[in-house]
């Protein structure tokens, strides 16, 4: 047998487990509770062979090397550690409420992988790349990724209970022309050349760090404008994730993967970043009909969700526990990183893009961990701050590489 | 009178400044700048050429970002600052609420009174059968079982027990905090006293100094100062400033492994390496290590990386081969010849003409004729030597040798030619730091993987018991509190009790 297979057949019980959840909480059945938590820990252990047995593949292809360096197999050992956090979480809490969306995401990673058929060779590293570091740095770096995770989808589930109304259609209006009138004024300003691309994601980042610095100092007397962020939250995580999908689908329709090519290098390009206009506005009309969607929804979805989950005490109290995992895991991360990068270069630290962001995103983190010792930050507002977290942490990991060197006319991906 | 008065004054603005700087809200404060300054410096790519920046922005821009430091945000005087200010907080911090995490630590155990176990979050009262004697041994027994110490005390026919564990964990955040500290001390402390510096060192040679980066501050403050001289020599027309090392580095050898496919090379480096050593001053070898990316080499303080290779533009180099007897089994002669000239090899009685040496040449696997291909920067993929033989004057026979061959050469008379090197025409690059620090830092990061496990997985959890006789059975109240995680103290606060109820 192949890992191939057992990569799919962890797809499948990943695929029952997300049924079983969400039946759960539909039918509030113990016995397909029990069934859902069993399926998922039958498909981590399946994930877990699947894993090693690559490694020992790509030993017995003679390049030896561990399974945890492009994009596809970071997405695997993702979900991996997800689940993994996932199971921890509910046996810690002894609650499956957030099965059901925690499971979707596990889900739908690994179909997009598998049954796209995402390029799964194991090609040989570069020198610097060579290190024991890899190992060590990549498995913590991800454990901590899942770990916010986690937090993040509580976070959510904590500021959608937390809402009381979702305030006046005015504010959608005002969102989704936002959006409009982003996506235009962006598309001209790429159009007028590099300069004004850069002004214009320049003038983007500041408009979104002063709104999260809003939302943090004055959430929770604004519960319409956070109900807005998170609205924005979930369209982004169900948005991105569908995104790449459809990219690894139109990626091997027209095989246009080159060798030695990453996936990383080809983000969006069937989307948003698409050469033909109209997919673009299709993506984009898309994603504003997603919002639409999660912002009128939202609150009957807050009914029923009610009903099942745990008290927002103990859903804050999920979401620090899951921090306070995260957090060391991160730093330990950047540790490595940092040991790793002194062993080859002789510098522990560079401030490139990405190191610095790994640290922007321990430095939120840390804001959530002292955020509680400064008076009148409680719940909404820490909810936020995980929330912002896990979005650098989305930035960390794809945004530097996507973002940041696509503003510049020199200097490549590599 | 006044005298008073201005003390008072003196006090007041050092009792402010203590006060601004042990606030919480400030780290909060200063974290969020730290976070959004930083992300300028991600934005606005850092320390490249000017043309380059002229290509992205406008004159005025670059004007405005040069003055503002945006260009080298992360070493400007303002960003160093508020690193600065967030350690002086964090010091503060520590020091003001020190004291009282290590008193609460060394506290003895005291037994709670009746107002006591008022105030304790967590209470229960419960019914043990079989008297004082067995709640007092059951009670000890789970309270042994989960790890807590305890302290007992008998007075007015009622037994106190007043019982701890994890006391050690609020010690969990100054360890954290320590742990920042160190890197921040370590990071100075190499910027004062290392450097960065990087060397092209070609084949066969040696160098005494290497090309810096950065030059040492506090070399900078003292040459600035006048009190002493700097030992970086400065280039008078302006060219890059060397750093002596006070000992001589020489390449020996460089190479480059590719990766092969089915048995063929590719252009694409699995390893490169070079073979280093070290002479001092008065020429003597000291030692020898070859070094490859992810292993460097160490003398007094200064390492070199492995870092970049490149080929030496118009430069001839030796090619070394190896000539061995089909026969014997002898270490064979070898043979050293420059490209385009000729060698006469004893041991044979030929003379070898190496006619010439392309970077990238292949045997085609059906026809067994080299094939020679293009190679990225005249890399040297697969270097492969085209040779005439020649008895006394007279052309004995043509053939190539190359480095990694999928069939033999074909050699008519009774000896073998190899390849061993082409050697001298490519330079290895390499990283050299100085860094005093690094071990500073290195505590930091040891102490900072464990702090926070110690601050978030431990809590110093109390518990009090109060065994009263009622009517013979025993009467116990329990009190307990948390410091931290108060979920997880209440499950096993509720199971103890329910285990000295039974």
């Amino acid at each position: 047998m192949e890992s191939a297979q057992l990569f799919n057949f962890a797809t499948v019980a990943y695929l029952v487990a997300m049924v079983c959840y969400i039946s759960y909480l539909a039918f509030r059945s113990e016995g397909l509770g029990k069934v859902a938590t069993y399926v998922t820990c039958a498909g981590l252990v399946l994930q877990t062979i699947a894993l090693a047995m690559r490694w020992i593949e790509s030993y017995q292809m003679g390049i030896g090397r561990v399974p945890l360096s492009n994009l596809y197999e970071s997405l695997v050992f993702f979900t991996w550690s997800t689940v993994l956090i996932y199971l921890f979480v509910e046996w810690r809490y002894k609650t499956r409420a957030f099965g059901a969306f925690v499971m979707p995401v596990a889900f739908l990673a690994l179909a997009f992988i598998n049954f796209a058929g995402i390029s799964t060779d194991i090609s040989p590293l570069v020198p610097a790349l060579k290190s024991n570091w890899l190992f060590y740095h990549v498995l913590i770096s991800f454990l901590g990724y899942a770990a916010f995770a986690v937090a993040f989808a509580v976070s959510m589930i904590f500021l959608l209970i937390d809402m009381e109304d979702r305030g006046p259609v005015r504010d959608l209006g005002i969102g989704l022309g936002a959006l409009a009138a982003l996506a235009i004024i962006g598309y001209a300003m790429a159009a007028a050349g590099e300069r004004m691309k850069l002004v214009f994601w320049m003038g983007l980042g500041v408009l979104i760090l002063a709104w999260f610095l809003y939302l943090v100092m004055r959430g929770a007397k604004n519960k319409p404008q956070v109900y807005l962020f998170w609205s924005c939250c979930v369209t982004l995580a169900i948005g991105l994730m569908v995104a790449m999908g459809f990219d690894i689908i139109y990626l091997n329709l027209t095989h246009s993967l080159k060798p030695g090519d990453s996936m990383k290098q080809h983000l969006f390009e069937a989307s948003f970043l698409s050469k033909s206009l109209v997919n673009v506005f299709i993506a984009w009309g898309l994603i504003a009909g997603l919002f639409w969607f999660i912002w009128s929804k939202g609150m009957s979805l807050k009914k029923h969700l009610v009903q099942y989950v745990p008290s927002q005490d103990v859903l804050d109290d999920a979401t620090y526990r899951m921090i306070a995992i995260g957090w060391p895991l991160l730093t330990g991360g950047i540790i490595t990183g940092a040991v790793w990068a002194n062993s080859a270069w002789g510098t522990y630290w560079g401030w490139d893009p990405k190191e610095t962001w790994s640290l922007i995103t321990w430095f939120v983190y840390a804001i959530y961990l002292h955020s509680r010792y400064v008076r009148g930050w409680k719940g909404t507002q820490m909810a936020v701050i995980s929330a912002v977290g896990f979005l650098a942490v989305i930035f960390t990991y794809l945004g530097v590489n996507l973002v940041l060197s696509g503003l510049h006319s020199y200097g490549g991906m590599n | 009178m006044e005298k008073q008065n201005q003390q008072g004054m003196v006090e007041v603005v050092a009792d402010k400044t203590w006060k601004f700087f042990s606030a919480v809200k400030l780290a909060v404060v200063l974290l969020i700048i730290l976070a959004v300054v930083s992300v300028i410096g991600t934005v606005i790519q850092q320390n490249q050429a000017p043309e380059d920046y002229l290509k992205e922005y406008s004159l005025a821009t670059i004007q405005l970002f040069e003055a503002l430091g945006f260009f080298d945000l992360y070493h400007t005087w303002w960003f160093v600052l508020l690193l600065l200010l967030l350690t002086a907080n964090l010091t503060i911090c520590t020091l003001e609420r020190f004291p009282f995490a290590w008193k609460a630590m060394r506290a003895p155990l005291k037994s709670l009174e009746d107002d006591g176990f008022k105030a304790v979050p967590f209470k229960k009262e419960i019914m043990v059968k079989g008297g004082m004697e067995a709640a007092e041994t059951a009670a000890l027994k789970v309270l042994h079982g989960k790890r807590y110490s305890h302290q007992l005390t008998k007075e007015q026919g009622a037994t106190h027990l007043a019982s701890q564990k994890g006391a050690y964990s609020r010690m969990g955040v100054y360890v954290t905090h320590l742990s920042i500290i160190l890197i921040f001390v370590g990071a100075l402390t190499g910027a004062f006293f290392g450097f960065k510096g990087f060397l092209n060192l070609p084949e066969g040679e040696a160098s005494s100094v290497v090309y810096l980066r950065n030059e040492p501050l506090w070399d900078q403050i003292m040459a600035g100062f006048g009190i002493s001289k700097s030992p970086v020599i400065h280039d008078p027309r302006g060219g890059v400033p060397a750093m002596p090392l006070g000992f001589f580095v020489r390449t020996d050898d460089f190479e480059v492994d590719y990766y092969a496919n089915a048995g063929r090379p590719t252009g694409m480096p699995s390893e490169y390496w070079s073979i280093l050593s070290v002479y001092d001053l008065q020429q003597h070898k000291v030692l020898e290590k070859r070094i490859r990316v992810n292993d460097p080499l160490s003398h007094h303080g200064i390492t070199f990386y492995q870092s970049s290779y490149g080929t030496i533009p118009n430069a001839v180099g030796k090619i070394v081969l190896n000539v061995t007897q089909k026969n014997s089994p002898g270490p064979g002669e070898t043979v050293v010849v420059e490209p385009g000239s000729s060698v006469y090899v004893k041991s044979i009685d030929r003379t070898i003409k190496a006619a010439g040496i392309a970077p990238f040449g292949m045997r085609d696997p059906a026809t067994g004729q080299v094939q020679y291909y293009q190679a990225r920067n005249e890399e040297l993929v697969n270097p492969t030597v085209e040779l005439e033989v020649y008895r006394g004057k007279s052309l004995a026979y043509r053939t190539q040798v190359m480095k990694v061959d999928s069939s033999e050469p074909s050699m008519p008379e009774n000896y073998r030619i190899s390849y061993i090197d082409y050697w001298g025409a490519r330079y290895t690059g390499l990283q050299v730091t100085k860094d005093p620090g690094v071990w500073i830092v290195y505590t930091g990061f040891i102490l900072l993987c464990i702090g926070p496990l110690i601050a978030f997985f431990g809590s110093h959890r109390k518990l009090w018991l109060r065994i009263q006789d009622r009517k013979g059975q025993a009467a116990v109240l329990v009190g307990g509190s948390s410091n931290r995680n108060r979920l997880a103290f209440e499950r096993e606060f509720n199971s103890i009790v329910e285990a000295i109820a039974k």
